[in-house]
């Protein structure tokens, strides 16, 4: 009888302990992972004070993990300690303080980019600089490709779009030179980012929807039609009256004297006021980042903004420089050819 | 004898308040040699200018061959006539202008192949071919490579010449054709003129020069304030028997 009431005693305080330890444990590492936290709100505080040296040593605290740690916090606050050692140029006390993260986590990819980095911060900086072109130079070549073909598109298009507009503008019939007037004072007057804008966001509220590019080349060949107009119809009109007099005393339509006498004689006229035009055409291309085309203004953006380095925009403004000396000295080519009939 | 070429009656063109030509009549018979002179501002080279149409006249009537020309009746108005038919009739009249009017993008051959070549729609080797005959005329076919801007002020209209001559036109019209050159460069040019005299060419000459007038006219007008204030054979009219004095000293002047 006692025996038996031994043995349920026994069992009894089994079934008291049991839950007592779960407790135990439960409690225990909530400490722990309490105990993390604290730290790592503490450390944010004290770097938030300026105490940078208080915030590294709360940090520090931060356990590994398998003793109570947890991973998280642990890259976490090793990370932190890097970053605080990193601004105040202690190189290889941050380096230190990555490959503690990768003693534990060989494959964490935060520790391995930050040590390359401080590795190349070693470096002298003009091996930096020509390792970071090496590194970006080629996406920028790549997207100065959708540069060139915006480029060329633009230029093939815009001198015919403007003669155009330039010839409705001196056309008697009041409605086309009216209708052209407006189309040059539209395009003219308003900034071709909002002209961009208007074609690629604001078209498709009203039915039509463009792809990037074709949103791209309307815009540009737009504006720069109406621009090319003005010049164009200026380069006309300052023909010398006598020429389309001989013209007609032969016997000419306005359409052949146009066309034989007056429009070839502007040709060299024309040359450095549109080569002015294309050159800001060239820079005028950057603003089609804005509507998702990803051309060399857009691809250095997108370096810059991943690593935030400066030497991706000196690139991109010598791939600019480039492109305009080449044009700057085709322009001159071609005006000196086209002035053949002036040299005595 | 057939009817005069061209014939203009009671012609009126104003500028705005100003009576720039004031109801004048002339007419050519082929070959002949009409030379209107006159002091700046008299109307001279408007009057030449309405016979091939560059400017509208107000009041009278153009015939070109025995026809009407260059105006139609529309509305109970005279206006003028389309593109096209002024354009065929200007083909057919040769003008040379006093600063010559040249194409300077063009080589010389190329000035003179363009009216064949654009206007008469003549294939480019049958235009080489008149071009190159006009500018032996006026002898300068070793030019043919060169731009106006290279040549004289006499060689660019000896060029100018040809370059109408080579529509074959029925009439030549010369507003002022030596005003614009030095003087050692005035007798190619007149001696060119002379020569399509000499061939029989039908052609009004507005000039300042009297002794080209005195010898190659038919007729010399001389017109002031747009008015044709005396007319004759150069003989007549040179005569020291000329009534008017304000003619007489004109032409001392002149001379």
């Amino acid at each position: 009888m006692t025996a038996s009431v031994s043995q349920r005693g026994g069992s009894r305080a089994l079934v008291l302990l049991l839950p007592l330890c779960f407790l135990l444990l439960a409690w225990a590492s909530c400490a722990a992972a309490q105990g993390s936290d604290m730290l790592l709100a503490k450390g944010r505080a004290a770097m938030d004070q300026g105490d940078l040296a208080g915030a590294e040593a709360l940090f520090l605290q931060v356990p590994a993990p398998g003793a109570g740690g947890d991973d998280g916090q642990y890259v976490f606050s090793r990370m932190q300690v890097a970053r605080i050692r990193h601004a105040q140029a202690d190189l290889d006390g941050a380096e230190a303080a990555a490959r503690e993260v990768l003693a534990v986590y060989p494959d964490n990819a935060e520790a391995q980019n930050f040590i390359a980095a401080v590795e190349r911060e070693r470096l002298p900086a003009w091996r930096r600089y020509l390792q970071d072109t090496a590194r970006f130079l080629p996406s920028l070549l790549h997207g100065s490709l959708m540069t060139l073909v915006l480029v060329l598109f633009t230029m093939a298009v815009s001198p015919f779009g403007g003669l155009l507009i330039a010839l409705g503008r001196i056309c008697p019939v009041k409605a086309l030179s009216g209708a052209c007037w407006f189309v040059i004072w539209l395009f003219r007057g308003t900034p071709l980012l909002l002209q961009l804008f208007f074609i690629y966001y604001g078209l498709p509220a009203l039915g039509v929807t463009f792809k990037p590019l074709t949103a791209a080349f309307l815009g540009l060949g737009l504006n720069y039609s109406a621009y090319l107009a003005e010049i164009i119809r200026g380069a006309i009109q300052s023909i010398e009256h006598g020429q389309t007099e001989a013209a007609k005393a032969l016997g000419m339509t306005p359409w052949q004297t146009m066309r034989r006498v007056i429009i070839p004689q502007t040709y060299k006229r024309l040359v450095p006021p549109v080569g002015n035009e294309f050159i800001a055409l060239i820079k005028d291309t950057a603003l089609v980042s804005t509507i998702a085309m990803v051309e060399l203004m857009r691809t250095a953006d997108q370096i810059f903004n991943a690593y935030f380095n400066v030497t991706v925009l000196v690139l991109a403004a010598v791939v600019y420089l480039c492109f305009t000396t080449v044009f700057t000295f085709v322009f001159e080519r071609v005006e000196h050819r086209l002035g053949v009939y002036e040299r005595r | 004898m057939t009817g005069p070429i061209i014939e203009l009656t009671d012609i009126v063109k104003r500028f705005g308040e100003h009576l720039a030509v004031d109801h004048v009549s002339l007419s050519l018979q082929k070959g002949e040699k009409v030379v209107i002179v006159g002091p700046s501002g008299s109307g001279k080279s408007t009057l030449l200018r309405t016979m091939n149409f560059l400017e509208v006249i107000d009041g009278g009537l153009i015939r070109f061959e025995g026809r009407e020309a260059g105006y139609v009746e529309r509305g109970g108005r005279r206006v003028p006539d389309r593109q096209k038919r002024i354009c065929a009739l200007r083909s057919e009249i040769g003008m040379v202008f006093q600063q010559f009017n040249l194409f300077p993008h063009m080589t010389v051959l190329g000035n003179v192949m363009e009216g064949p070549l654009t206007v008469l729609g003549r294939p480019r080797a049958e235009a080489e071919e008149t071009a190159r005959a006009m500018l032996r005329r006026v002898g300068l076919e070793d030019k043919s490579g060169a731009y106006p801007v290279t040549l004289s002020g006499g060689q660019k209209q000896r060029v100018a010449i040809a370059r109408a001559l080579a529509m074959s036109p029925k009439i030549m019209l010369f507003d002022e054709p030596t005003s614009a050159l030095d003087p050692e460069l005035v007798g190619e040019v007149f001696d060119t003129i002379r020569q399509l005299a000499r061939d029989g060419m039908t052609m009004v000459i507005v000039t300042h020069n009297m002794g080209f007038a005195r010898e190659v006219a038919d007729t010399v007008i001389f017109m002031e304030n747009g008015r044709f204030l005396a007319q004759g054979a150069p003989r007549e009219f040179f005569a020291s028997g000329v009534e008017n004095p304000r003619i007489r000293s004109f032409i001392e002047k002149m001379l």
